[in-house]
Order: structure tokens, then sequence, then C-alpha cells
């Protein structure tokens, strides 16, 4: 159990309802939306891939690591994150468009967390794969989805755009996850399994 | 590769105008506003209204022109292939065939939704540009917490969502030099990180990224142990050193946008789209 989890911060405002969120969270989610905007402002989120787009993007993995590791609501809140400064300095002519460049970002985390939870005990190698590809999947879909409901693409075009960079971008990103998770699963395996322990949600 | 020299979060241009003076919260707001305004536009007219209007933000705000459309380049080849795809993909029943390219059909539906697609894109990539380019960072954090803080009552925890925002912005320098280090350490071992094909280039991010998260979970910790150590419990009766308050520049600034609006309402009325998409 991680020092984190023992002070949680009851926050109480006149007359407001408990609000829950640790310490931890918050930093963590910090963190690693930082990791994400480094990975946008240095191109080293983009892979370049033979597709029309040129690139497909990696900016995602910190949220799926922070669902992952951290849980649910550090995995939406690094996404948000993600999602704000897609927004903010938008390259792609969807993400000036905010349903397109936030609203998808926040499940990232949320559906990876999931697919770990519902896979590890079976193989936890395989729920890093799943987390990893899951989460892309989401962020993939439903960006596109939502471009094509706002008009950007017709839905056929969307279809075969998801499949040309998902595929890529799944493929990358589940290898990704694997690599640092085990990875810093090595290192923070002092403190044990953070989820475990995550009984707030 | 000097990776820390290129690093710039905010775009903020300091000038002392209205646009600038103004209370970020109102900005966020009538930003948010506008945005949304653009959501019901589906004719050249009311754009044409609208783009006036952006204009005119630009010209008070004395945003530089040529520095805001800047970042628009990156934009322009996707912009033209959407607008492509649009062209010629676009088949509904009504649709009438302009001309055509092989098996390729071009629609006046798809000319039409092509066109008011990337005349969005471009004024909406304008008000956020003048959004953040009038407004710092810091502002920005402020005027989102001082939001969600309405919002406090249904369990939205305000200054802690502001926080995150606060230490991602924070680290993102720090970040960025660790990285640099790390990228340096391999080209030092004889890493090539531009050549080699598409699995090439993907496999060398492996030997940054593992290092580049190892050390930013350890920020993370000692961040924990740091803000846990000074005992720090949320926003619950915090003060603020900077106080937001409205003036003047924000009475202008609703009513500017409301008159807009009342106008624009009234031109989508008199001019309805001459064909159904």
């Amino acid at each position: 159990m991680s020092a984190g989890k023992q002070l949680n911060v009851q926050v109480q405002g006149k007359g407001a309802r408990n609000v829950n969120l640790s310490i931890r969270k918050i930093v963590m989610s910090g963190i690693l939306g930082a990791v994400s905007i480094l990975l946008g402002v240095t191109g080293l989120g983009f892979i370049p891939v033979p597709t029309p787009a040129g690139h497909a993007t990696i900016m995602h993995v910190p949220a799926i690591l922070g669902g992952v590791l951290e849980g649910p609501i550090v995995g939406m809140l690094s996404g948000a994150i993600f999602g704000i400064f897609s927004f903010l300095r938008a390259t792609s002519p969807m993400f000036t468009d905010p349903l397109i460049a936030i609203f998808p970002r926040l499940f990232i985390g949320v559906t990876a967390y999931y697919a770990y939870v519902a896979t590890k005990r079976i193989n936890p190698i395989l729920a890093y794969v799943l987390a990893g590809a899951v989460g892309t999947a989401t962020n993939t879909i439903l960006v596109l989805g939502m471009a094509s409901i706002r008009g950007f693409f017709p839905a056929s075009v969307a279809l075969s755009i998801g499949v040309l960079h998902g595929v890529p971008e799944v493929i990358v990103a589940a290898i990704l996850v694997v690599v640092l998770g085990k990875g810093l699963e090595r290192v923070r395996g002092a403190q044990g399994d953070v989820i475990e322990t995550d009984d707030d949600l | 590769m000097e990776l820390t020299k290129d690093i710039t979060l905010g775009v903020y241009i300091p000038r002392k105008t209205t646009v600038h003076q103004a209370d970020p919260r109102s900005k966020i707001l009538l930003t948010i506003l506008l945005i949304t305004l653009l959501f019901f536009i589906k004719t050249y007219t009311a754009y044409g209204v609208y783009a006036l209007f952006a204009l005119f933000l630009v010209w008070i705000s004395q945003i530089p022109l040529g520095y805001a459309v800047k970042g628009l380049k990156p934009m322009i080849p996707v912009l033209i292939i959407m607008w492509i795809f649009q062209l010629f993909l676009q088949k509904p029943d009504h649709a009438q065939v302009i001309f055509s390219l092989g098996f390729l059909e071009a629609t006046d539906v798809g000319l039409r939704m092509g066109t008011l697609m990337s005349i969005r894109v471009l004024l909406l990539f304008l008000i956020t540009t003048i959004l953040t380019m009038a407004t710092s960072m810091v502002e920005l954090t402020d005027g989102i917490e001082a939001l969600l803080k309405l919002f406090r009552k249904i369990g939205v925890p305000s200054h802690e969502l502001a926080m995150t925002m606060v230490i991602a912005l924070r680290f993102v320098p720090t970040l960025a030099e660790e990285m640099e280090k790390i990228v340096k350490a391999q080209m030092a071992r004889g890493v090539d990180f531009d050549r080699g094909n598409f699995i090439q280039k993907t496999a060398k991010v492996f030997p940054i990224f593992l290092p580049l998260f190892l050390n930013a979970f350890k920020r993370a910790e000692d961040l924990i142990i740091a803000m846990e150590a000074r005992n720090y419990t949320g926003g619950g009766g915090r003060t603020k050193m900077r106080q937001l308050r409205m003036g003047p520049a924000d009475t202008k600034a609703f009513a500017a946008v409301l008159l807009f609006t009342l106008i624009l309402v009234a031109v989508i009325r008199l001019f309805p789209p001459p064909i159904q998409i």
C-alpha cells in the first residue's frame, strides 16, 4: 500500500458534498498528462506510418498506463489533459472541434482499466496487451465516430481511415503498454498492486 | 537534437486590449458560446457574418493575423484531402452530379458540405487561437477552476482538477529536459533516430519511453510525498493570491457577443440554406 492511499484528501467547502480525489490521483494524472503534452510538442508521440495522414499517434499511451496502473479516475483525468491540449493546439482540422478533441479522450483510460482488470486473472501479459489495444481502439473509434457525426468525413471514409490508422496504432500501443507496464511494475513492485486497493470507485 | 528549445506551451501575446483585460471566466464562457453558435450555421451568408466578427476580434485584440494563421499550415493538406472526400463521397439520393472523373462523381451536396466544413474548421481555429493568444495559461487554468466551482455542489472537485492541470503544465519542461538527456544518452550509444523504415523507427522509441516513464513515475512519487509532508488538503478554505474580478472589459465583451448572437440568429432565419444537406 502506498503512502498516498492512507491520506485521502477530504475536501469540504461550504455546503459542498465531500469530494474525494487523493493527492496520489491528482499528481499521477498531472504527470501523465505532462508526458502526453511532451510527446505532442516534441513530435515523439507521432510514429511515421505510410498512410495518408502520415503518422500514427502514441500520445494516448500515458492515459492507458494511467488507467491500468492507477485506476479509471487517473486514466480519465490524464486523458482529459491530453484532450484539452490537443484542442488548444490542434494540428489536424478535426481537433479544432472540442467534441472530437476532448470528449472521446476521457474514455481511453477507463476502457483500458476495465479491459486490464477483466483479464488480469487469466494472464497478466495478455491483460496489458488487451488494455493497450482496447484503450487505443476507444480513442480511434470514438474520435472517428464523432468526426463523422460532426460531418468531417462520410462514414465510409471514417471506417477506412479507422482500419488503416487504427491497426498500426493498436499494435504499437499494445507492445508499448506491455513493455512499459511490465517495466514500471518491477520498479513499483515494493508498493504492491495499486489497483486492488483502489476501493473508492 | 535540442528538444527543450522548441517547447512553447502557451502562445500568449501580452497586450493591453479589452480582450486581454477581460476576465478569463468571461472569455472561456464566451468562447464556448461562439463555438456552439458555429455548429448551427449552415449557410455561406451566416459564415460571412461570423468571419467578420472573428476578424473584428482579431483586430481589437491586436493579434498579428499572420502569426495566428501560421498554426494553420500543418492542417491545410489534411483539410484539402477531407474536402475532396466530401466532394466525391457525399451521395444522398437528392444530390445532383456536377462533374465526374472516371468512376468518381462530384455532387453539389458534397461540394457544399466540404466547403462549409472547411470554413467551419478555419473559424473554429481562429476563435480558439484568439482565446489562447489573449489569455495566459495561468489565467486559463484560474478561469477553468472558477467556472468548475459552480459544479462543486454536485461533487465536481474543481480545485483538484485545476491542480492536476497546473502540475501537468509545470512538469512539461522538467520532463522535456529529462527526455533530452535520455535521447542524447541513447545517441551516444549509437542509436540513429532518423534512419530505418517504419518498424525500425518504432523500435527505437522504446529505449526512450521506458526511462522517460520510469522517471515520470519516480517524480510523481516524490511529489506525492512532498505534498503530503506539507499537508496539502485540497481546495477547501484556500485563498488565492490573484483574485478574479469582472470589470468594464467584461461588460463590453458580453454586450458585443450578445449583439453579434442576435445579428447571427437573424441572418440564419432570413437566409435559409438553398439545398438540403
